[in-house]
């Protein structure tokens, strides 16, 4: 090592030496800057080659030996090769990626990846300092980009583009993975899940529940998987009713409840919901929300309650199940339907009971006793029209001219309103499938007042007129089949069927409850009304 | 899996080692794999002028002879000064490790990179005019003979080779029929190797007369005309028995 003082500037000679002998080959290994990768921080690293790529690319060794295997089979094998100039690539060890484990067992794992074309135009050197000043020059001999692997479960391919579909949809992320979680859990317990349709399978479905709760809240949302242990055991107190029911029907219910859901729809651009007037708590892309209604434990103060416990009605099991049922067969018949049969059914789906009891349960908020949480607003990803539907709650349903408060309107939304109205004004009964398939839906959300008839041919969708009028004769022959709360029989007379606002429908309907004057019972500490003839 | 995995050698790691990682062009690196003796390449200045630092190498004089290919003498001659460009590592940690033929070894990290480059001269020219030239020759060429090449195909009465053939089958004459019990037991044997032959592999194996030998097979084996191993021979179900051992069907052979 020289220095030369120069004059005007300091330079230091070292002297650049390539060794010759060397055994050893020198690669070189690249981390992304963003995985920050300290090797000083490595306390232990084992590296191996990733063979997994030998079975594509060894040969493939048929059965040798008797059985099977034909005489010279090999060389007329490399023959026809040959002949048909078939190359295969060979194996080289060289060129497989490596695995690198830090840490041990619960390290980090990386995988690299060599880079080709290193070596072709330029070469690299890596130069080490010595111990004498000179320089040491090594050639490169490849390079390596590593790349960390993922230890969380991830989604396979088909998985993946299946969630993709859905991504307007669901609103909770997080349950994806719990689900194939749950999923693969369920495949696994096959067996064992006979005998433990008691609580140990509840629970389970508990706890998946509980991470999803019907709220409108985006922020709260990152709450739900925190909570679930938690909300786990008041859950199973609250819902145990509910879930008998859900047991054994539970599972397959809902997946094909949800696969049918999906199925069912069209392709939706962003404008086909604005002419919904549905309520927010009623949207149709948590369809495993609706599914997991009854196993929605309560959130706790400051959250808003889920949709289920707003709408407490004795025969909410039994409507729920039903109300899949109808919603699926909804869909098969209404598949080719467009704007307000579908735009209807839509909302009927979407409500399926729960929107249709909040929408009451705003109405009835006014006139009975019990007390409602008003809802907020549709987080804007929902599509707009719903999120004005949700606003223009009160009250306003559709067919009303001036639909909501908010500042979305739609030509779509519009003409779906026109649409509306102009099939309630003129009579309905005239235009007769259409009608038909609506007096189909109406009962069915409808059956969660109370109704249980899941069929399109139930007792109540005779003539449309008994529908659509609110009468006293209406009213008595509801009374008289079964108890029902105030809130269950303003469902029964949907306003946009009668042509009442809300608050008419709430006038009307107390005059004849009056008039009626029917017994009273209490049911699950809710007044019910009914008639004894 | 985890026996195969190598264990890396961190302890240089650990010393927080800064390495350069430096790009080369080819032309050095070929002069750098002719240097003699400890391996000494040249000299690496570095300096600061105006606050920064500028870095240069010096190849050695004796290494900027240029081989080329052709019968001409180099006239080239490689320039000697280069300057390094210096760059950062950035977006990307470099780690170098090396492999020997029985362990694995992180020797440090890279703390710089930079690219050596020519100092533009006359001779980096000529360079690079000769490295042109070079490259644009095509692979293959066409070259005309002036000559005829008369050596190759001469007519011949008879080829070697097949001269060589004749007397091979001369030899071994027509194949004679062998007892039929030996021939059974060499069919057997060879069946107990591979289920499925060819009639003619057959007839190599046992070296008997096809027609002869055909009558055997027939007694014994089953013809496949088509399948997946078409126009192939192989043991009747009785006599076939490919997961125990063969004697037994060949001693019932026998007794028959």
């Amino acid at each position: 090592m020289t220095s030369l003082g120069s004059s005007s500037s300091s330079t230091t000679e070292y002297v650049v030496r390539v060794p010759k002998n060397t055994s050893k080959k020198y690669n070189l290994m690249a981390f992304n800057a963003g995985d920050k990768v300290s090797c000083s921080a490595w306390t232990q690293a084992r590296m191996e080659r990733d063979m997994s790529n030998r079975r594509i690319y060894g040969e493939e060794e048929s059965q040798e030996g008797a059985a099977g295997s034909e005489f010279g089979k090999k060389q007329k094998e490399e023959s026809r090769r040959k002949k048909y100039g078939i190359v295969k690539k060979e194996f080289k060890v060289e060129d497989q990626p490596w695995i690198l484990k830090v840490n041990g067992k619960a390290g980090r794992r990386f995988k690299g990846l060599k880079k080709g074309g290193v070596t072709e135009n330029a070469s690299y050197y890596i130069f080490t300092q010595c111990a004498d000043g000179a320089f040491e020059a090594f050639p490169v001999h490849a390079w390596y980009n590593f790349t960390p692997q993922a230890k969380h479960r991830t989604l396979t391919a088909e998985e993946a583009e299946e969630e993709w579909g859905r991504r307007n949809k669901v609103v909770n992320h997080f349950s994806i993975m719990l689900q194939r979680r749950f999923r693969e859990q369920e495949r696994g317990d096959d067996d064992d899940e006979e005998g433990e349709k008691g609580g140990k399978k509840k629970k389970k479905k508990g706890g998946r529940g509980g991470d999803l709760r019907i709220h409108d809240l985006e922020e709260d949302l990152e709450m739900s998987s925190d909570e679930s242990e938690g909300s786990n055991g008041e859950d199973d107190e609250a819902k145990a009713k509910s879930k008998k029911d859900k047991g054994p029907k539970g599972k397959g219910k809902k997946k094909k409840k949800k696969g049918s859901d999906f199925e069912g729809f069209e392709d939706s651009d962003d404008g086909d919901f604005e002419g919904l007037e549905v309520d927010y708590m009623s949207d149709e892309s948590s369809s495993e929300e609706e599914e997991q209604e009854k196993t929605k434990p309560n959130k706790g103060e400051g959250v808003p309650k889920g949709i289920d416990e707003m709408s407490e009605s004795e025969e909410e099991s039994e409507e729920e199940n039903k109300n899949e049922e109808d919603a699926k067969e909804e869909e098969e018949e209404e598949d080719g339907k467009k704007t307000p049969v579908q735009v209807e059914k839509k909302k009927k789906k979407d409500s399926s009971g729960e929107s249709d009891s909040s929408e009451d349960s705003d109405i009835e908020g006014e006139a009975a006793s019990a007390l409602f949480m008003v809802k907020k607003r549709t987080p804007p990803k929902r599509g707009g029209g719903r999120g004005s539907a949700g606003s223009s709650r009160t009250g306003s349903r559709p067919g009303t001219p001036s639909i909501d408060n908010a500042a979305t309107s739609n030509t779509l939304r519009a003409a779906a309103n026109k649409l509306e109205q102009g099939k309630r004004q003129t009579t309905i009964p005239s235009s007769e499938t259409p009608a038909a398939k609506r007096l189909k839906m109406e009962p069915s959300p409808q059956s969660s007042s109370g109704k249980s008839t899941p069929q399109p041919v139930s007792g109540k969708s005779t003539p449309s007129a008994s529908d659509v009028q609110l009468t006293e004769d209406a009213v008595r022959r509801y009374l008289i089949r079964k108890p029902m709360t105030t809130k269950d029989l303003l469902k029964k007379f949907q306003t946009k069927r009668t042509g009442l606002s809300s608050e008419q429908t709430v006038n009307v309907l107390a005059q004849i409850l009056k008039r009626l004057n029917p017994e009273r019972k209490n049911i699950n500490e809710k007044m019910h009304f009914y008639l004894t003839e | 899996m985890s026996d195969k995995g190598k264990d890396v050698d961190l302890t240089r790691a650990k010393q927080n080692t800064g390495v350069w990682l430096v790009k080369v062009p080819k032309y050095l690196s070929q002069q750098w794999a002719k240097a003699s003796g400890r391996g000494e390449v040249g000299k690496l200045k570095i300096g600061k002028a105006q606050g920064k630092t500028v870095v240069s190498f010096n190849l050695s004089e004796d290494l900027t002879v240029v081989e080329c290919s052709g019968e001409k003498v180099s006239s080239v001659r490689s320039p000697r000064e280069h300057p390094f460009t210096m760059q950062t590592v950035g977006g990307q940690s470099l780690a170098v490790f090396t492999e020997s033929s029985d362990k694995l070894a992180l020797e440090g990290m890279v703390v710089q990179r930079a690219e050596c480059r020519p100092a533009v001269s006359e001779s980096y020219m000529k360079l690079k005019k000769l490295q042109i030239e070079e490259s644009t020759k095509p692979l293959r060429f066409s070259q005309k003979l002036e000559k005829a090449i008369t050596t190759n195909y001469k007519p011949v009465s008879n080829h070697s080779y097949n001269l060589e053939y004749e007397k091979k089958k001369k030899e071994e004459g027509k194949r004679a029929r062998a007892d039929k019990q030996k021939v059974l037991e060499m069919l057997f044997s060879a069946f107990e190797k591979h289920q499925y032959y060819n009639i003619r592999d057959l007839v190599d194996i046992t070296k008997q007369p096809v027609i002869y030998l055909k009558e055997i097979l027939r007694e014994i084996c089953v013809y496949n005309p088509r399948g997946p191993h078409k126009s192939t021979w192989e043991l009747k179900s009785e006599y076939r028995h490919y997961k125990e051992g063969q004697e037994e069907e060949e001693e019932e052979e026998k007794m028959e």
